[in-house]
């Protein structure tokens, strides 16, 4: 029997899902692109940033050129578990064709 | 165990597919291939006419050059505000990056023909030059371009291979000072029109990349 605890649950949801990968995908994201990708509200997309900034996943880089931005990346801890959600998820496809 | 497992699957098809959606970058959109096209083709028949030559071969490329390179930035810049995004997205400098290198010895190469090589008529060999580092710099982005850019720059690296055959091998109509026109017109032109036709449908749905 797998041990489903194991899942990372600030990652396993739908929406930080995603944006985990896109952060793991590309090193950095602004809040707009994110945004537009994603296609999800502001207020859905700033809440699961918070969820996943307070769980350590994620940085966030605050910087203003011609106009204040936000940036987003995955933290070394936040790749690491991103990697360890991914086997997870392997091993449960793997067990379950057994 | 049957729900868990297929919802673990579709956690990874998603993530797959972000993933891929994510570091896909189309260089050359449609709109700008299509310009390309147009004004290489124009220019083409501009300098047919032209008895002038050589060193205005080189100044009219060069201007159709100028004037696509300000269309593709109009069409990014009219895509970012749409979106909301920045002008110089991570993926546009990860392009650049990758591009770069190719256009050093194009570069240098038009230098030196713009100040002494015109006097020895390279035409044909500045051209070649131009297509096959065009195609390097195309296939350069392969690690995360579409599939149809990547058979673009293939095209454009083979015709450049093919330069000394077609140059031994073309026919009477076409005079060894219209040949490296006609080869401009082919590729830079016919290419890229082809290129824009075949992906404009496409514009909506994005093609996977090319991994």
């Amino acid at each position: 029997m797998f041990d489903f605890d194991k899942l990372d649950r600030a990652i396993h949801e739908k929406g930080r899902l995603a944006i985990m990968t896109l952060l793991a995908a590309q090193r950095s994201w602004s809040f707009q692109d994110l945004k537009a990708e994603l296609k999800m509200s502001d207020g859905n997309l700033v809440t699961h940033l918070r969820t996943l900034h307070k769980a350590g996943l994620v940085s966030m880089t605050k910087e203003v050129t011609d106009r204040p931005q936000t940036s987003y990346a995955l933290t070394v801890r936040g790749r690491a578990a991103f990697k360890e959600y991914i086997q997870v998820l392997e091993q449960i496809v793997k067990a379950g064709k057994r | 165990m049957a729900n868990d497992r297929d919802r673990a699957e579709q956690d990874l098809r998603v993530i797959r597919s972000l993933m891929e959606r994510a570091t896909t970058y189309r260089a050359i959109s449609a709109p700008t291939a299509l310009c390309g096209a147009v004004l290489a083709i124009a220019a083409a028949f501009f300098i047919n006419k032209d008895e002038t030559r050589p060193r205005s071969f080189v100044v009219i490329w060069l201007g159709v050059l100028v004037l696509v390179l300000c269309a593709n930035t109009l069409f990014v810049w009219r895509e970012a505000t749409r979106a909301g995004r920045p002008f110089f997205s991570a993926s546009m400098k990860m392009a650049i990056r990758a591009v770069t290198p190719c256009l050093i010895i194009p570069l240098a190469l038009t230098m030196w023909y713009l100040t002494t090589g015109y006097l020895g008529a390279q035409e044909l060999l500045l051209v070649a030059i131009w297509i096959a580092f065009y195609g390097l710099a195309l296939l350069a982005t392969s690690f995360f371009a579409p599939r149809s850019l990547v058979v673009l720059g293939w095209c454009f690296l083979l015709s450049a291979l093919a330069i000394p055959i077609v140059a031994s091998n073309a026919p009477e109509e076409i005079s060894a000072l219209q040949l490296p026109n006609v080869l401009m017109a082919v590729t830079f032109g016919g290419y890229h029109l082809i290129y824009a036709l075949c992906t404009w449908r496409r514009k909506g749905a994005e093609e996977p990349p090319n991994a």
